[in-house]
């Protein structure tokens, strides 16, 4: 047990996803055969033996209470901790929605002030990475920093939307900058671990000026005051921001030590309970990630192929992401393509989008 | 105080399973692998929580831990219940001492607290090991409409099958007079698939006799059935139309795993979500298949790494296939390795086999197969070596060195 509680941010919909934020937040989209963005961070936190997770959320969370459940997919069905849906409207007095992680918190204030560890590691719920926290964790008790942030050297998101910090003297961050970036400025990754004492102190300062962003309001706004560190990951990373982005980075899993890395612990996600993915006499298949429960009959190459997936005679999929339940009719082609849950694509029907701009097919549709 | 249940599960898992040699050596014959995500245990584990029955009692003796480990709390069935769920009962000590399950018939009479604590009107009794679907709720219903003692699910068997199984020989109206185990010229092609539907009150009647009879084996078809018989009790048979397989043999659990490839009446639908057949999740990703792999006619899951070819085969999670190497005609089982340029035909690999680069196991045969090869688990075939059709393989075989 270590004395680390864990706060996913699950509310973010990052409006340049398109269609496939329509019913969802970032956190919730399917990503990887078999996952939603959420898992990983969730499996980062049962991976560091956190088994205290509390999962903030604002609107279009529907998708996300579904998956989520009780909990008991990651272990976290507990009597004392585990998972908490953290909802809006839950709180009495409070406006309908938040604008930003500080008044977030404030909302939830007595959640964090009943949470039984002396540390919390605050969590955007879109970070796809296998990260390290109890490594993080150390490294904070280590540097008696106030705040340690986790941040890459390498470009992991859009630089106009995320935030850099800038080193001094001592290992301390310095200098905050939000949009753009400096050589040998660090990305933060959105994940950082501060004292429960701090983080109530902060809370409420923040609400008494009216203030509602962490970033901004803390980060940047109170460099001078606080001690802010930083634990540098190397690893790999990827934040999910836009269509192509989401596009690009699903298919970085088509790579060998991305996969290596990503899956060198688990990652635990819900179970469906599918058969084995059958393929057909005349399948054929090259560089594919599939998950179970498909039935594949045509030929698919260079493809994400999620769980419960049909792909009739003749039909070629190719460079395309095909979610969970979509069925492809015989004789249809794909090329590009991003085709959301439960879509079904008729017989011989083409869809072709571009790398650059990948077509995407909004959920239930049918072409 | 706990609720009455009206239907209470008993699953005979103890059996040694012994004709399917090195497979069984560390496990019991419930537990092992079959269809590529599943153990045979959770085809009737997953048929009782389908038919609604929520208390099962799974009754284990030999090799127990892997298949208590797997049952765990009953999760994956959803039968991990405040009330009933699935509890494993190994045989225990007792204030007169304790002793191994006798026979099938005595396992029941071991643990007939158990099944009072639930107070059923109705108990099933089934065994670990077969592969069917099956709504044990429209057998119940049969069961309380004739007002039977016993009702025996049976297949309607080609006959020349029928004389290697237990036939049971009926009446018009579907009432039982005899039962014979394997007959030389059976009467009836009605084979006995091992699930019975008891009314308990009188069936722990004749399990407290049977348990005083000192010659008998305690045994449900040789015992308990034939003595119901005798008495006049009324018994009745529920006849089953379906896939149903018996996998005692390695043939035929090599059959009966190659038949989830196919669809129809000679396979079990396993993508039929109204019908699913649970089972206890690995945590892996989904599977990966190369540039110049080729899979075709074949079950692939999570965990796998295919870069080779993959032909009329099952693979069970997290296997690799590596480029160049060849599986066909094969049910290869968790966490093997299978080299670059192997060959594998006709085999049967168990968990975690390694077989190095260059192996051949097995070969192509024609006409009619008989001889599956088969490597025991945690076995290394070393590089360039040859196991032949049919061979029984259960310590390392060295690699062959090249001049």
């Amino acid at each position: 047990m270590t004395d680390l509680h864990g706060l996913i941010f699950a509310y973010n919909k990052d409006l340049r996803m398109r269609e496939l934020i329509e019913h969802r937040t970032v956190s919730s989209i399917p990503f990887g055969g078999r996952y939603r963005v959420i898992d990983f961070m969730i499996s980062n936190m049962v991976n560091a033996n956190i088994h205290d997770v509390g999962v903030v959320m604002r609107e279009s969370y529907q998708s996300l209470l579904d998956h989520l459940g009780a909990g008991k997919d990651w272990d976290m069905a507990r009597k004392r901790g585990g998972l908490r849906i953290l909802p809006p409207f839950g709180y009495a007095g409070v406006r309908e929605s938040y604008r930003g992680k500080m008044e977030a918190m404030n909302q939830v204030s007595d959640y964090i002030e009943r949470m039984r560890q002396e540390y919390v590691v605050l969590a955007d719920g879109d970070l796809v990475a296998n990260l390290p926290l109890e490594k993080v964790f150390e490294s904070h008790l280590k540097s008696g920093f106030d705040i340690t942030c986790v941040c890459s050297a390498k470009p992991v998101g859009l630089v106009e939307s995320e935030t850099f910090l800038i080193k001094g003297r001592r290992e301390r961050v310095e200098e905050v900058i939000i949009g753009r970036s400096e050589l040998g400025a660090l990305e933060y990754l959105g994940v950082g671990i501060i004292s429960k004492k701090l983080l109530i102190s902060l809370v409420s300062h923040c609400a008494a000026l009216n203030l509602a962003n962490f970033d901004r309001d803390v980060l940047q706004g109170m460099t001078d005051k606080l001690n802010i560190g930083t634990y540098v990951f190397d690893g790999y990373a990827a934040k999910l921001q836009t269509t192509s982005g989401y596009f690009a980075r699903s298919m970085d899993l088509l790579k060998p030590e991305v996969r290596a890395e990503l899956f060198s612990r688990p990652v635990k996600t819900k179970v469906r309970d599918e058969a084995s993915t059958y393929y057909g006499r005349d399948s054929r298949t090259s560089n594919c990630v599939v998950a179970d429960g498909c039935v594949i009959e045509g030929s698919i190459e260079n493809s994400i192929i999620f769980r419960g997936v049909r792909i009739g005679k003749g039909a070629t999929i190719r460079n395309s992401i095909v979610m969970q339940d979509t069925s492809i009719g015989s004789g249809a082609t794909l090329n590009y393509a991003i085709t959301d849950k439960d879509v079904k694509v008729s017989e011989d029907r083409m869809l072709m989008g571009h790398a650059n701009y990948p077509i995407t097919i909004g959920k239930n549709s049918v072409v | 105080m706990t609720a009455k249940k009206e239907c209470v599960a008993m699953l005979l898992a103890g059996g040694q399973g012994s004709r399917l040699y090195v497979l069984t050596t560390d496990v019991a014959k419930p537990a092992v692998p079959f269809g590529g995500k599943y153990r045979l245990i959770d085809f009737p584990l997953s048929n009782c929580i389908n038919s609604g029955i929520e208390t099962v009692g799974v009754l284990t003796q030999y090799q127990p831990h892997e298949l208590n480990a797997y049952i765990g709390s009953g999760q994956p069935w959803d039968l991990d219940r405040l009330d009933g769920g699935v509890h494993v009962l190994p045989p225990y000590l007792r204030g007169k001492g304790g002793e191994w399950y006798k026979g099938t018939a005595n396992a029941i009479y071991q643990n007939i607290s158990f099944v009072d604590h639930y107070d059923p009107e109705y108990v099933l009794v089934l065994g670990g090991d077969h592969i069917y679907k099956m709504d044990y709720s429209k057998m119940l219903n049969q069961h309380k409409k004739t007002g039977a003692v016993c009702t025996i699910a049976v297949l309607d068997v080609p006959v020349e099958e029928a004389s290697r199984m237990g036939i049971m020989n009926i009446n018009d109206d579907g009432t039982v007079y005899e039962f014979e185990e394997k007959p030389k010229n059976p009467k009836s092609t009605l084979a006995s698939m091992g699930i019975y539907m008891f009314s308990w009150k009188k069936l722990k009647k004749y399990l407290v006799e049977d348990e005083k009879d000192s010659k008998s084996k305690n045994d449900f078809g040789g015992n308990i059935i034939p003595n119901m018989l005798k008495n006049g009790e009324r018994l009745m048979v529920y006849r089953f139309e379906g896939y149903w397989r018996d996998v005692g043999t390695i043939q035929s659990l090599w059959e009966a795993n190659l038949d989830m490839l196919i669809d129809g009446d000679d396979s079990i639908n396993l993508h039929d979500s109204k019908w699913r057949i649970y089972a206890r999740n690995p945590t892996a990703p989904p599977h990966f298949v190369g540039a110049n792999a080729s899979i075709n006619h074949s079950l692939v899951t999570e965990g796998c790494n295919v870069y080779g070819n993959v032909e009329n085969s099952v693979l069970f999670h997290s296997v690799t296939v590596e480029e160049g190497a060849q599986v066909k005609h094969s049910i290869v089982m968790p966490g093997a390795i299978i080299g670059r340029d192997a060959v594998i035909e006709y085999a049967i690999l168990a968990e975690n086999v390694r077989v190095q680069p260059g192996a051949k196991i097995g070969t192509a045969q024609s006409g009619k197969m008989t001889d599956i090869a088969v490597i025991a688990a945690g076995v290394t075939v070393g590089t360039e070596s040859v196991v032949a059709a049919g061979e029984m393989v259960d310590t390392d075989v060295p690699e062959v060195n090249q001049k």
